[in-house]
């Protein structure tokens, strides 16, 4: 096995491309992805305002929602149909219209409504400005209602409780500082790996076969499939568990994720999470028989996991066919126990199962793959000598 | 002329023999349309699972959790008695968020002194936190709406005047472009645009630049270069536009999207971004040896791709310097156009920022091309 693993990387050090699927394109895609989202959180969204009444209340209320983190009034508009404009042209995420006569009708107690047209195509700005506009709303509101309780005669504490009886305080669970950036980094690391740790098991695998040196490299292993497998994949074993590690503690330094529970678990998850995707590196050569067709199906497999996966949408709201594709991912498993170990703190009881179902992967895999390496191995100089 | 029309059907007959390329071209096209959408297809995320703490045990806080029962965004799946072990259920993955009804609610209430509830939602899915958060404020808000609403009414306050006294700035949303705030609108697509540009790529990738024999050699000129690429590119454009036409009309049909846009805005618009991808495409196939580095080589380019293209992650939000990058795929400009002009209806001149930064991509990117594959030719035939 150690004589497979020395003429592996002596195959690697000759190969331009291992550089570049092994170093430059998964680091850089990281790189790339992390900068991405270095700024942390949603803030200063552009909006435009159609202030129809240009009252003291109306500007009040600009100047409350400029004020609020992720909403900046880019422009004051002309007309209603001037901030659809913005809009369409992606100048404008949302657009309010302040009906005229607002503060009077406030004061009259017969108000219409302030709408907010915001761009739905875009969720997560839409999103962010409907929950600041709430609350920039619900400050002036109070504002107004202590106005009007005084006037009536309560003390502005017997005033507020008695219009708002119950208030909501919100929380964020788990770690308040913990920024959105560093779950979205947590789960895209793993994702851009999952990719090269195929490629690269096929491309090692398959092009063995490719070039037709299946018999030199199981002669290397001593005749042994098994080992020849085994010995030539430990090279990029080590290799993307040390990367995969150490990417995830320097993200989780930076970002101050606390490392809430089981670090011991969370390097086992990591090392089945490499060896579950060599092990479908291996079957897809095994099936294909061929570096390009399996190639084709490692890109297939692995591009789009991410949407699979269940972190921008959880698996709970997919359809049955998309439940079963994800759950045929490790990406989705090694994902979950990650947030539930390394984010959420969750109890190591919790993720036991989903370590179980990596080491299925890592264990039944191979086991329906590997008895078809003789054959492909063998098969392709004489095929190639025809 | 010549050459360019020799170039365009020598290219149109190779790649129509070519399995490995239609298989990306076509194939690739095809199945990623109907598969990629399939996680969004139940569009809304309703009835997320909340935990209610329950330490008051009144008929009000009873109350409260049927009405968060009720709402559609939420759903209560358990009643817990403390605070730790609603905390433990959310931790553990069971539940999206916790309502905290205290102690002594009911009776505050009735007293008129202002009481607080708690509500946590976990953070670590963007959508499940602001559905709960959104669910329990909403249920909290109607109820406590409510009982002013009665309390006023029963000190001889008018219903209308109540309601203004309560709510007295009232605020309404009104979700354009994809009013049900469905996730398969959002990220759809938009990503089916991105589907486009990759199989464009990896396809054309697999093709290879054009070989020395199709009349190339070491005394090419590169207005040579530049026919055969042009003529090669527009095969590629003829099918991409083929490709893009079978993704606006028949998938979006299929599964229903807005669809606002006139085909001539469309094509237009189309034009510059797919002969900016076909130039890439050549221009990218000197540097892969073999057939299957361009797809090993392209496939890690869509992740970073998705969220550079402004509709996931705003562009505000996005460093500068990493914007200035992303100006070299042609996504990032083609998917903010695509989507105003399809989902949201916008015109020509109100995505001309977009258009104009393809144009600047096919100045760049054709010549860019035509001089790889006159290198290309160069190197492949020693001077003789």
């Amino acid at each position: 096995m150690i004589e497979v693993a020395r003429r592996e990387l002596e195959r690697i050090s000759r190969d331009r491309l291992s550089l570049w699927l092994l170093v430059l394109l998964p680091l850089g895609a990281i790189a790339l992805l992390w900068a991405t989202f270095s700024s942390e959180v949603v803030r200063d969204l552009p909006v435009a305002v159609f202030d129809g009444d240009r009252s003291d209340l109306s500007r009040r209320l600009v100047r409350m929602l400029d004020a609020t983190p992720s909403i900046r009034v880019a422009r004051q508009v002309p007309s209603p149909e001037a901030g659809y404009e913005e809009i369409l042209a992606g100048r404008a995420w949302a657009l309010f219209v302040i009906p005229g006569g607002l503060e009077r009708d406030v004061r009259r107690g017969s108000p219409s409504p302030v709408v907010c047209y915001l761009n739905a195509q875009a969720l997560i700005p839409a999103s962010a400005i409907r929950k600041d506009a709430v609350s920039a709303v619900a400050t002036l509101s109070a504002g107004v209602q202590l106005v009007a309780r005084e006037a009536r005669g309560a003390s502005p504490g017997a005033a507020l409780a008695s219009l708002r009886p119950i208030r909501v305080d919100a929380h964020t669970l788990f770690n308040p500082t913990l920024s959105y950036v560093t779950y979205m980094t947590t789960a895209l690391l793993p994702t851009v790996l999952q990719i090269f740790v195929l490629l690269a098991a096929v491309q090692a695998l398959g092009s063995e076969i490719r070039d037709g040196t299946g018999e030199e490299w199981l002669e290397a292993a001593g005749g042994s499939v098994w080992r020849a497998v085994a010995g030539k994949l430990a090279v990029y074993t080590v290799y993307f568990f040390a990367l995969t590690l150490a990417l995830l503690g320097l993200l989780w330094r930076a970002g101050g994720v606390p490392l809430q529970e089981s670090a011991a678990m969370i390097t086992a998850a990591t090392l089945l999470f490499v060896l579950a995707y060599q092990a479908l590196g291996v079957l897809f050569v095994a099936v294909a028989g061929d570096l390009r067709l399996a190639t084709s199906a490692a890109s297939f497999f692995s591009g789009p996991a991410f949407a699979f996966a269940g972190v921008t949408f959880p698996v709970e709201g997919m359809t049955p066919v998309a439940r079963v594709w994800s759950s045929l991912l490790p990406l989705t498993h090694y994902l979950r126990l990650l947030s539930d170990q390394a984010i959420r703190g969750a109890t190591p009881g919790t993720s036991i199962d989903r370590l179980g179902i990596l080491a299925l992967f890592v264990v039944v895999v191979p086991a329906l793959s590997l008895w078809r390496y003789r054959r492909l191995l063998a098969a392709r100089p004489s095929l190639e000598a025809s | 002329m010549s050459r360019f029309g020799r170039a365009l059907r020598t290219e149109a007959r190779e790649v129509l023999a070519d399995r490995g390329a239609l298989l990306i071209l076509v194939g690739a096209v095809v199945v990623y349309a109907f598969f990629y959408p399939t996680p969004y297809l139940n569009e809304v995320l309703k009835k997320v699972p909340v935990v209610v703490a329950d330490l008051d045990h009144s008929a009000l806080s009873r109350q409260l959790t049927r009405m968060a029962d009720a709402s559609e965004r939420i759903a209560v799946t358990a009643v817990v008695a403390d605070v730790v072990e609603g905390e433990r259920r959310v931790r553990d993955g069971g539940a999206g968020g916790l309502l905290v009804i205290p102690d002594g609610f009911e009776r505050k209430v009735r007293r008129g002194e202002p009481v607080a509830v708690g509500a946590f939602a976990d953070a670590s899915y963007f959508l499940v936190y602001s559905q709960v958060l959104t669910g329990l404020l909403e249920s909290a808000g109607t109820l406590s709406a409510g009982i002013s609403i009665t309390r006023l009414g029963a000190s001889g306050v008018r219903r209308t005047q109540a309601l203004a006294l309560v709510d007295p700035v009232p605020l309404l949303f009104r979700p354009l472009f994809n009013p049900a705030e469905g996730y398969a609108v959002y990220i759809v697509p938009a990503v089916l645009i991105l589907i486009l540009q990759q199989t464009l790529l990896i396809g054309i990738g697999m093709r290879g630049p054009a070989p020395a024999a199709d009349g190339g050699g070491p005394a090419s000129k590169f207005g040579e270069a530049l026919a055969v690429v042009l003529g090669r590119g527009a095969v590629f454009l003829a099918l991409g536009l083929a490709n893009l036409f079978f993704y606006l009309a028949v998938v979006e049909g299929v599964f229903g999207f807005p669809r606002r846009g006139s085909p001539v805005v469309l094509t237009l618009f189309a034009l510059p971004f797919l002969t900016a991808t076909a130039a890439l495409g050549l221009a990218l196939t000197t540097f892969f040896t073999r057939r299957e580095t361009a797809m090993q080589v392209l496939l890690v380019t869509s992740l970073p791709a998705v969220f550079l293209a402004s509709f996931s992650w705003p562009p505000e939000a996005i460093p500068g310097w990493v914007r200035g990058l992303s100006a070299v795929l042609p996504t990032s400009a083609a998917i903010p156009g695509f989507l105003r002009i399809n989902q949201m209806g916008a015109s020509l001149a109100q995505v001309r920022g977009e258009w104009a930064a393809l144009w600047i991509l096919v100045a760049v990117y054709v010549p860019l091309a035509a001089w790889l594959q006159l290198r290309h030719w160069r190197k492949a035939a020693p001077a003789p």
